[in-house]
Parts: structure tokens; C-alpha cells; sequence
């Protein structure tokens, strides 16, 4: 008797050689396409726009931290010429004072600047106050949990923000007569 | 006496049969991450310097803002007028009510155009701002 061969059962298949391939092509599309740079900048929440500035509530002296830049690039603050680098110092003594007392009596930072004040000038003196207040919130939470205020839990972050509310203000650009 | 060849008997090859697996991982990862590049930005501006700075945490919520260094302003794709920004950003707002904009002014613009658009801002009641800014070396 002859034998029949019989053939071997055939699996379909598709063929994944070139799916490596294929995936490196995509891979490399998303590569080049991807914008990797993040955007990082000083954030602040601007105060609601009011016609007419009626309901305004002076604020005491002693509250006050105005920061003027003009023109030429001089600082005032409260009425004393400083420098810039040393915003951060004199704010820090002023904010950690005033730690314990009630919310209604933490320090108010307003900036102030001329039409024609340089741009980088005006966030030199942003960023000092920032880090000032940064630097204020650092150390009251080493002193109060150990850590620094980024490692904290939200409760105990929340608890700091009440004790240092950064109160910046830019002030109401004045009418051009 | 015929001495046997010693050989490794071991094959001398890296298996690929994983790799597709690995590379599909890694586009994945790439095509989740990405936002792709919508608007060319048309002034030329370079950024301030600054150390006490913040990631933005959201890109989606982020719209943009450019003042060059001539003074134009961009939002979005095309440059518009100061008194235009208001509308504009107003309709923003509607559409997405926690925008943040984020604004890429030049080093060395004057604080007036600043303020306008901060007042065009506040009137837009698109409150939520970000000062762009490189950290500082």
C-alpha cells in the first residue's frame, strides 16, 4: 500500500518580523514630536476688575509692604531706597512677625511700577518676594514638623498658608491725565 | 586520540522577541504624553529669569499669551489688537472656566503694555495668571 503523505497542518500566521519595525518608525514620530520643555513661571491670581474702586479699605502702615520700581530701575519700599537683592531679607523679618497674628493683620505686599519700568526689573523684585515667602514657609515648617513645606500633607500645608497668606497686590494703575 | 572541539553550548544570539513589546511601551508612553505643537508663535521673546518658580501642573488648561519684543501681542494664532484680548479671553473663560494664562513677555518690554494687558485680563475675569519665567542658573 502507498503511503499517502500527508502534509503537515499549516498554522496561519501573520508575519510580525517587521512589527518591531513599524513600531520604531511610530516611536521615533512621537519622539521628535514631543514637546518636552515644561512651563514654569510665578503664578498669582489677579484681584477682581471694579469699575469704580468705591468699597476700598485703607490698610494701616504698619500692614503695609509698598514696593515702588520706577524707570530708572530704583526700589523704594515704604518709602526707603533699597536694592533689589535685599527685598528678600527685609520682607522676611517683616512676614515672620506677624506670623501669630490674625488674619486680618498679616502683612500686605503691593508692587508698583512706572509705565516705562523694564519688565525683567519688575519680576527680579516678583521673584524676591516669592522667595521670601517661600523661605518663610520653609522654615516655619522645619520648625513646626521637620520637613520642608513641599514634603508636608495637605492639611498640615493648609495650616501653613493660614499662618502665611501671601497677600501680593499690584497696585490700581493710575489714570493717564 | 580525537579530541572533541569545546564549544559553548549555549547560543550566541540576544533574543528580539520582546522587543516589539518594549518599543510599543515606550510609544505608548510618548503618544500619552505628548501635546503636539499647535500654534507657531510669531514675536521673538526671550523669557525672564526667576528662582522662586512653579511648574504648571495641567498644559491642557493653559492658554498663551506673547508679547515681543517690538510689542506685538499673539493669542492663540494670530496677533491681535490690545482692545481685542478682552473678547477673546472672555470666551476663553466661558469656555473653560479654570484657564490659566500663561504669559511669555519679553525681558525687555515696558511695564505699560504689561498692565494693559492685566487690566484687559481682570475684565476678561481671567484671573488665574503665570508670570513665564526660566529658572534662574
Amino acid at each position: 500500500m502507498v503511503k499517502i503523505k500527508k502534509g503537515g497542518t499549516k498554522t496561519a500566521e501573520i508575519p510580525t518580523s517587521s512589527m518591531a519595525d513599524i513600531a520604531f518608525l511610530l516611536l521615533l514620530f512621537f519622539l521628535v514630536a514631543t514637546v518636552i520643555d515644561v512651563d514654569t513661571g510665578i503664578g498669582i491670581t489677579l484681584p477682581e476688575y471694579q469699575e469704580t474702586p468705591d468699597n476700598v479699605v485703607p490698610i494701616s502702615q504698619d500692614r503695609m509692604a509698598a514696593l515702588l520700581i520706577n524707570e530708572n530701575g530704583d526700589v523704594l519700599l515704604n518709602k526707603e531706597i533699597i536694592s533689589i537683592p535685599q527685598i528678600k531679607d527685609k520682607l522676611i523679618s517683616k512676614i515672620e512677625s506677624k506670623i501669630d497674628l490674625p488674619s486680618n493683620k498679616k502683612l500686605v505686599v503691593s508692587i508698583k511700577t512706572d509705565r516705562k519700568t523694564n519688565y525683567n526689573l519688575f519680576m527680579q523684585a516678583f521673584d524676591q518676594v516669592k522667595i521670601a515667602y517661600r523661605d518663610v514657609k520653609n522654615n516655619l515648617s522645619m520648625n513646626m514638623f521637620g520637613v520642608e513645606f513641599d514634603d508636608l500633607a495637605e492639611e498640615q500645608q493648609e495650616e501653613i498658608k493660614n499662618k502665611v497668606p501671601e497677600v501680593i497686590s499690584f497696585a490700581e494703575p493710575e489714570k493717564i491725565k | 586520540m580525537k579530541f572533541a572541539k569545546k564549544r559553548a553550548s549555549t547560543k550566541q544570539e540576544i533574543p528580539t522577541a520582546s522587543m516589539p513589546d518594549i518599543v510599543f511601551m515606550l510609544l505608548l508612553f510618548f503618544m500619552v504624553t505628548t501635546t503636539l505643537r499647535e500654534v507657531d508663535v510669531m514675536v521673538q521673546f526671550k523669557l525672564p529669569e526667576a528662582e522662586a518658580i512653579q511648574k504648571i501642573e495641567n498644559k491642557r488648561l493653559i492658554s498663551y499669551i506673547w508679547i515681543g519684543n517690538d510689542g506685538r501681542i499673539q493669542l492663540n494664532d494670530n496677533l491681535v489688537k490690545l482692545e481685542e484680548v478682552r473678547e477673546i479671553m472672555y470666551n476663553k473663560r466661558v469656555d473653560l472656566p479654570n484657564v490659566i494664562v500663561s504669559l511669555r513677555i519679553d525681558k525687555n518690554s515696558e511695564m505699560g503694555i504689561v498692565m494693559d494687558i492685566q487690566q484687559e485680563l481682570r475684565k476678561a475675569d481671567a484671573r488665574r495668571v503665570n508670570y513665564s519665567a526660566m529658572l534662574k542658573q
